[in-house]
């Protein structure tokens, strides 16, 4: 075992810090949350300059090829700096399509994946708001050329920003199928932006008889299956490390108000009961920490660890969430105001929580990897 | 022992029920996704027929207005009321100041505000905490210097709960600024119209703007607006915190939202219909539902103490600690139900119920900080209810 950061992963942390803390304080993802999303195309385009988009995409098709724990590293300084960004939808999706696009596919999209001229965001979630991948039931008929595509998908992230959605739909066969999906025409396309807690933008995204070119098919079948598991379970993933990062910026601001605030006297940080709560806030950040950087290491060229993807998300989800919870009861009632930022984390761990699956959905698929 | 309500008791909490279907609006589930000013509106419609059906101070003595019924007969009020999300029950004024009065008041004040309390005309807001003092509010700093008949008043409060709909405030001032803590404070009444008071918005982080900062600049209030004796508001307004305290509107809270939800999810139309027969959620209900039931029976305990005339101290805090923690559980749980969709706001289109969950689970983040939060209510319960020592102080601050 070796807990450190690699020279590789110190650079991406330093780089990481240095530019979102200059970049992206939280003016930024509040100016993103109440609808600015000329900050938040500008922040995705210096985040382009800086390659983030091309960090695990192979060398070959034009990015860094770095792997997942090297980009669990930035993305956990992504959430601590509550960056509004399309980061996490852009690189899962790239790593699936590289993993199992066609190679016609692969050297269209991943190129202009790298340099931020395509956005692909995952569009897998129905009115069922279930993250199981077996029963999508937006409608795909085949055509001579292709699919045409109707039905409603669920809570897409930056859909307004993407270029396309990995959409997972049903054939007329009765087989689920995971096709790239150009979105950012109008004709057949319906987009309705939700108000969310998470201050980004989300949408529910309507297909009206969409023709999509046979070759955008990444999976289909059991095989569709498989992808959509991988694509949510790396998706998981990268949640839960950005909660980690999330989890350890919170913990720290409320070191820093509990060793400030003086109630009778003294500073609130000298009560056990206070010390107490900042003690399980820095034991959960740390599990989490180490369950995301366990999980993000399983993942290669050749797939990934169901078992540490599940329990990375699974503690992230409930250990960050109520992480947050407990800073709020250490701030009192100035934590409790719109003009403190810790309600922005909050509302971001509550969002992240379940997306992609939340705790209990993860752990139904570690129960099945556990044999049970 | 016994554990059931008597027929006047059930008959009385049917007859909010029926006042409750007629008076709030039709799919009525809380004031979540409604705006300040309507919600206030609500609030005194509400309290107005409270009045008329002679039950917003049913709990006081019959010379001011009451109808000397009993806590528990008042406490049965409040569980409805919260069970049904339901504004109108003015606390500062009817639970608070109200008894205070009655204990500490002279004739002429109580003539003066138990009245108008009683009628529902008033809004009282209680100027306690400071940006400096909160749980230690002994250490308060707004000043109030008599000058002739009037005491000058200057300096700041913070957190004022309907600060901004308020006509009249109960305050703590020193009133000796050679004893900082206990021994120098004096409760006041101030008129919120008085000249040199500027009550300044603070939207909370639901972004609902309840509560305000309250600054004080030379406010002239005459000296007959003392409560108690010079020097003795500690006394004067701790009473008003303990009065504060049942909690049942918490587990109420709590018991509303377990309804709420299970009644959601076996609602056939319902999004996430499957979690029905999920055995998780079966079992994770059924645990929350036992929880809220054994914190609405500690805050039943507090009544049934008051009834017999037992003052109750550290048992209060207990209710307040269970009901606001099983509150928060059964929200947040509430979340995990709806899943993606507990991440709506209720202004967001296809949101489901309301978007109340988020929105309740947002302002509900206060209620383990507000009257005193849950760790202050823990070290009374070890300290007042338990009999365990006082961890030392930094000199000069005397335990109370
Ligand atoms: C929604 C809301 C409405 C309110 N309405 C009113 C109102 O109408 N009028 C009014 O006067 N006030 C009001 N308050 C203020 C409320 O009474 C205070 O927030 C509360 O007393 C806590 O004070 P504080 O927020 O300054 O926190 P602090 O006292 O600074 O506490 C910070 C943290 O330290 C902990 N702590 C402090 N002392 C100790 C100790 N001795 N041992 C262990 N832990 C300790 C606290 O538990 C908390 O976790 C309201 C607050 C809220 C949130």
């Amino acid at each position: 075992m070796d807990f450190g950061l690699t020279e590789t992963q110190e650079l991406i942390r330093t780089t990481a810090r240095e530019f979102l803390a200059d970049r992206s304080d939280s003016s930024v993802a509040r100016a993103v949350a109440n609808g600015d999303t000329d900050a938040l195309e500008s922040l995705w385009k210096d985040i382009v300059e800086l390659g983030w988009p091309a960090l695990i995409i192979s060398e070959e098709h034009g990015g860094a090829g770095l792997s997942f724990g090297d980009f669990a590293v930035l993305l956990e300084e992504l959430g601590a700096s509550l960056a509004p960004t399309p980061i996490v939808e852009s690189a899962i999706t790239s790593r699936i399509i590289e993993r199992f696009g066609s190679n016609d596919l692969k050297s269209d999209l991943l190129p202009k994946a790298a340099t931020g001229d395509a956005l692909i965001t995952p569009a897998i979630v129905e009115r069922d708001a279930s993250w199981d991948a077996t029963s999508p039931t937006v409608a795909a008929t085949k055509t001579d050329t292709g699919l045409v595509i109707t039905g409603e998908k669920r809570f897409v992230a930056f859909a307004e920003q993407a270029t396309h959605a990995l959409t997972l739909v049903r054939t007329d066969k009765g087989d689920p199928a995971l096709v790239v999906v150009p979105i950012s025409e109008s004709g057949g396309i319906e987009q309705i932006p939700l108000e969310h807690v998470a201050g980004t933008p989300v949408s529910s995204v309507s297909f009206n008889e969409l023709e999509v070119p046979e070759a955008n098919i990444v999976a289909t079948g059991d095989d569709a299956i498989r992808t959509t598991e991988e694509l949510i379970a790396t998706g998981s993933v990268a949640r839960a490390a950005q909660l980690a990062g999330l989890g350890r910026a919170v913990m720290d601001a409320t070191v820093e108000y509990a060793s400030n605030r003086e109630q009778f006297g003294q500073v609130v940080g000298s009560f056990q009961a206070i010390q107490h709560h900042l003690a399980e806030m820095a034991i959960a950040s740390k599990q989490v920490n180490h369950l995301v950087h366990s999980a993000a290491w399983s993942f290669s060229q050749d797939g990934y660890s169901v078992e540490r993807a599940a329990k990375a998300k699974i503690a992230a989800s409930e250990k960050i969430s109520a992480l947050c919870w407990n800073a709020h009861q250490c701030h009192g009632a100035i934590g409790f105001t719109w003009e403190h930022d810790l309600h922005l984390y909050t509302r971001r761990a509550l969002a992240w929580k379940t997306d992609y699956g939340d705790s209990s959905f993860h752990k139904s698929k570690l129960a099945d990897a556990m044999g049970l | 022992m016994r554990f059931d309500f008597t027929t006047e008791e059930t008959d009385f909490r049917n007859q909010i029920s029926t006042f409750l279907d007629e008076m709030l609006p039709k799919n009525w589930g809380g004031p979540a996704g409604l705006s300040d000013d309507d919600g206030w509106a609500l609030d005194q419609r509400l309290r107005k027929e409270l009045v008329k059906r002679g039950w917003l101070v049913m709990g006081w003595p019959k010379e001011y207005g009451g109808a000397d019924s009993s806590p528990m007969m008042n406490t049965i009020l409040a569980d409805e009321m919260a069970y049904r999300r339901a504004p109108g029950l003015d606390g500062f004024g009817t639970r608070m100041l109200g008894p205070t009065l009655m204990a500490f008041g002279n004739e002429e004040q109580r003539a003066q505000h138990l009245g108008a309390i009683a009628r529902g005309e008033v809004q009282w807001c209680q100027g306690y905490s400071e940006p400096n003092s909160g749980s230690d509010l002994a250490s308060i700093q707004t000043s109030a210097e008599l000058y002739g008949d009037e005491f000058v008043i200057n300096g700041a409060k913070i957190w004022t709960s309907m600060g901004h709909r308020a006509d009249m405030m109960f305050m703590l001032v020193r009133t000796n600024p050679d004893e900082p803590r206990h021994a120098g404070i004096s409760l006041l009444l101030v008129d919120m119209k008085t000249p040199g008071i500027d009550v300044q918005p603070i939207v909370n982080m639901a972004g609902v703007h309840h509560f305000n900062q309250v600054i004080f600049d030379n406010v002239c209030v005459p000296k007959e607006n003392l409560v108690g004796d010079l020097n003795d508001g500690w006394r004067v307004g701790m009473t008003i915190l303990n009065h504060e305290r049942s909690g049942i509107e918490f587990a109420a809270g709590a018991r509303a939202a377990i309804e709420e939800l299970i009644a959601y999810i076996n609602n056939p139309d319902s999004p996430v219909h499957s979690a029905k027969s999920d055995p998780a959620v079966r079992i994770k209900l059924a645990e929350l539902s036992t929880e809220v039931e054994a914190a609405r029976l500690l805050c039943y305990d507090v009544t049934w103490r008051h009834g017999q005339g037992l003052e109750p101290s550290f048992e209060a805090s207990m209710s307040k600690v269970a009901g606001t923690d099983i509150y928060q559980k059964v929200l947040e749980y509430g979340l995990e139900i709806l899943g993606m969709y507990g991440g709506l706001e209720p202004a967001s289109p296809q949101v489901e119920l309301q978007g109340r969950f988020l929105k309740l689970r947002m302002l509900s983040t206060a209620t383990t900080i507000f009257s005193g939060t849950n760790e202050i209510q823990k070290n009374i319960i070890a300290q007042r209810g338990l009999g365990l020592p006082r961890p030392p102080r930094p000199p000069g601050l005397a335990n109370k």
